[in-house]
């Protein structure tokens, strides 16, 4: 008991931070949170559809690049960001992508993705090859709706949440690549610090922290919802 | 020396597994705990063996407790129904690491023991089922057990592999003097393998005796025979018309497919056993051991 | 519709390769020598392997640890609060921690901004080990525990317990999370920029400031930098899973699941 409290209190700790000065409460730059919202949208969205598709493949393939493909999508996450980032940088300047929301969207979809796919599989591994073998014998349409879909949706919002949290932990990415022009709450935090404003940092701080925990809680109540209508259709 | 098993109770959650288990392990003994699955029996063993704590009772070794001490200090070894080879050793690096002085000559010793001695350097996953479990059998015997567990050690192996292997535990076991418990469901086995057998209902021991007096009074354990001078279970039988001990059929019957036949011994006792279908009823045949089963 | 999601996904995944293809060209050039020979840069590569080692080899450790416990003890509710530092974003965290140790509110005895990287180093302990955490948790929960039980009653000390029964099917999720920390954390901006100080900088930082600020618009060092920092990652990589290969594949084709 008390080795548990001691190490829920180490982890809670760091939070008492967001306490000891007031936030400001005035929104300073409406464009970055419209920003932040409308990258984390598309962003968790594409993470969601790619990963689970390819993970889906991963499952049943039996093509004989499986391994080198397997290899291919995971290797990504053996390389440091900020090389993948210096790289993407120079190839985007290639083809005129810098500044661009297109560009910045796309640098953060080559450093969520592997994560994404990674999640996907295990998730795909802990329900288990005998479970889905099942769901494969139902036809197309039936088999996403009813039972795919039941059984991933964890998965996905974790997909979701951990794209949400890579997104918002990003300030030389989209900074670098977005050239400065498209601010975020991160490089909005990132200048308010470096300008020493604190209450304005803190208030950005607590932003970031709440983000995640709202597309938490907003794609667990849409799951369970769709869940429920899904069993009430079948009754 | 003998092991006592007092008064045992265990409960998970609500349900109560063990309820007030009594019985004594003679030395040198082979005993059977028989029951269904649920009965309880897989955790008097896990008990013994320290794995699981008891909410009461005890366990005694040569009157001493074992309550307190951990299991890997109580010098009692199990085998369990999946081999549970470490997989990174080696088949002999298996049998090395549960030797007291990490000696690979004991290790060799214990292979050759259960007919192994030339698969040292064998990997885990060459090996057969049977022969997964008989590294097992040589990994626990060579931690010098005082007391060997044996939690359904059968249950996946191929009938005719089990008998083999049933055979060759009783006799080593027997012939090294060790002191052994047997949890099973299969009554058959209990009576090959055992001297005495517990029986064990939802937690609670219904009976303790003797293979012969169960034989003799529990239904289930009358399916055996006498055939030289052993008691062989009924699949291990089949009947002829030239020798074996005589058997008369009385009555046939058909099932599944197939022509059953119901024997009366001279005794009185009777019966059934898969028959030819031109063997007519009234008339003496011989019963002995099927051919397969001569070793 | 599935082969070409299949197909986009593996065209994104061969991004990051051809990014290190881009900077090989564009570092080809670097003066090497003086590379190598600037103090500065010596200065920031000797931090950041101290740094990276010592947050990956704790996180590690804790991580496992935890994940041991939580699976041993039961504990549900210690395991849902332990992940909740994972879904606080890097740069939020890096914040926290720099309000926790500065000025007025700090504790004493450690600045926000030291060149121990002491505060660098706790915030990525505090972020990562709940990511060590999680990939060993399902390593423990899937994990035989007859393995552990056979081992004790084979009379094994608690350390070959550990040894034989439960560490060779660690090996691979240990691998990859050490990896994967060790990319994570040797060539980032955002944490050690917030909390480090002027000199020396870590490797990240000092690259990202040199290629995004004026003075050295035409460097070609940094992409240099990057570029050697991932061969020597990737050379780790390499090393590491080639010279555990073949045991992980003996583990893969003996365990009972």
């Amino acid at each position: 008991m008390i080795r548990q409290g001691f190490i829920l209190c180490l982890t809670l700790l760091p939070f008492i931070s967001l306490f000891f000065i007031a936030p400001s409460m005035g929104i300073e730059n409406n464009e970055a949170i419209v920003h932040t919202v409308g990258l984390t949208i598309i962003l968790s969205g594409i993470n969601v559809w790619l990963a689970t598709t390819f993970a889906w493949w991963l499952l049943w393939t039996e093509s004989r690049w499986k391994h080198v493909l397997e290899w291919l999508v995971f290797l990504p996450l053996f390389i440091p960001m900020l090389a993948t980032l210096f790289g993407l940088y120079l190839i985007l300047a290639e083809v005129g992508l810098i500044g661009t929301y297109v560009g910045v969207m796309l640098a953060l979809l080559v450093v969520t993705i592997p994560y994404s796919i990674r999640l996907a599989y295990n998730g795909m591994a802990v329900i288990g090859r005998p479970l889905l073998e099942q769901a494969r014998l139902l036809p197309m349409s039936r088999r996403v709706v009813y039972v795919l879909y039941p059984l991933f949706s964890r998965t996905m919002r974790t997909i979701a949440l951990f794209s949400t949290v890579i997104l918002l932990s990003q300030f030389a990415l989209i900074q670098l690549i977005g050239a400065g022009l498209i601010p975020t709450v991160t490089t909005e935090l990132y200048q308010s610090y470096a300008g020493n404003n604190r209450s304005l940092a803190l208030s950005n701080t607590w932003m970031l922290i709440l983000f995640p925990v709202v597309i938490y809680f907003l794609l667990s109540g849409w799951n369970r919802w769709m869940v429920r209508m899904l069993k009430g259709r079948l009754q | 020396m003998s092991l006592n098993v007092v008064d045992l109770r265990k409960q998970f959650g609500s349900r109560q597994i063990l309820d007030d288990v009594d019985f004594e392990v003679a030395l040198h003994d082979i005993h059977a705990i028989v029951g269904v699955s649920g009965s309880g029996k897989s955790t008097i063993l896990r008990i013994i063996a320290g794995l699981e704590t008891a909410d009461g009772g005890d366990v005694r070794w040569n009157h001493r407790s074992l309550n307190k001490i951990p299991a890997h200090k109580r010098r009692v070894t199990m085998l369990s129904q999946t081999a549970l080879l470490f997989p990174h050793l080696t088949v002999g690096e298996n049998v090395t690491l549960a030797t007291r002085k990490r000696s690979r000559k004991q290790a060799e010793h214990w292979l050759q023991v259960v007919r192994l001695g030339d698969r040292y350097d064998a990997e885990i996953h060459e090996l057969s089922g049977g022969e997964q479990q008989r590294v097992s059998l040589a990994r626990a015997l060579a931690a010098e057990p005082e007391l060997l567990l044996l939690d359904e050690p059968f249950t996946n192996l191929d009938p005719k592999l089990k008998l083999d292997l049933q055979r060759f535990i009783r006799d080593l076991v027997k012939e090294l003097n060790l002191t052994a418990v047997l949890v099973t469901h299969d009554r058959e086995e209990a009576m090959l393998m055992a001297d005495r057998v517990t029986l064990l209902e939802a937690g609670k021991v219904t009976r303790t005796g003797t293979v012969e007096e169960l034989y003799d009074s529990e239904p289930g354990f009358g399916d055996f025979v006498m055939i030289d001078g052993e008691l062989r279970p009924l699949s291990e039988v089949e009947i002829s018309e030239t020798i074996g001990e005589p058997v008369q059929l009385m009555k046939k019957i058909y099932r599944f497919g197939q022509c059953f036949g119901e024997y009366h011994f001279e005794d009185g006792r009777s019966i059934m056993l898969p028959t030819h279908e031109w063997f007519q009823i009234g008339m003496m045949y011989r019963m002995k051991r099927k051919e397969e089963y001569h070793a | 519709m599935l082969r070409s999601s299949v197909a986009l996904t593996i065209l994104v995944s061969l991004f990051p390769l051809t990014a290190l293809l881009f900077l090989g060209i564009e570092a080809t050039g670097t003066d090497w020598g003086a590379l190598l020979t600037d103090e500065t840069w010596r200065d920031s590569f000797v931090t950041t392997l101290y740094v990276v080692s010592v947050s990956t080899m704790l996180s590690l450790v804790f991580g496992t640890w935890l994940a041991r416990t939580v699976v041993k003890q039961r504990w549900r509710f210690t395991s849902t609060i332990l992940k909740i530092p994972m879904f606080v974003p890097h740069i939020a965290a890096a914040y926290l921690f720099w309000l926790l140790f500065s000025g007025a509110n700090g504790f004493g005895g450690i600045e926000a901004n030291e060149r121990d990287y002491v505060t660098v180093i706790l915030t990525y302990i505090w972020k990562e080990i709940p990511f060590v955490f999680l990939m060993m948790l399902g390593t423990y929960e899937q994990l035989n525990r007859g393995y552990v039980e056979t081992a004790k009653t084979l009379q094994l000390s608690p350390y070959a317990q550990f040894k034989h029964a439960e560490f060779p099917f660690l090996i691979k999720p240990l691998l990859d999370s050490t990896w994967i920390l060790v990319a994570f954390i040797s060539f980032a901006y955002e944490v050690p920029a917030l909390l480090g100080v002027t000199y020396p900088k870590l490797l990240g930082v000092l690259a990202y400031e040199r290629l995004s600020t004026g003075l050295y618009l035409e460097a070609t060092a940094p992409y240099a930098v990057a570029l050697i920092w991932t061969c020597l990652v990737g050379f780790g990589v390499f090393v590491s899973y080639l010279m555990t290969a073949s045991l992980r594949r003996r583990i893969e084709r003996g365990v009972r699941r």
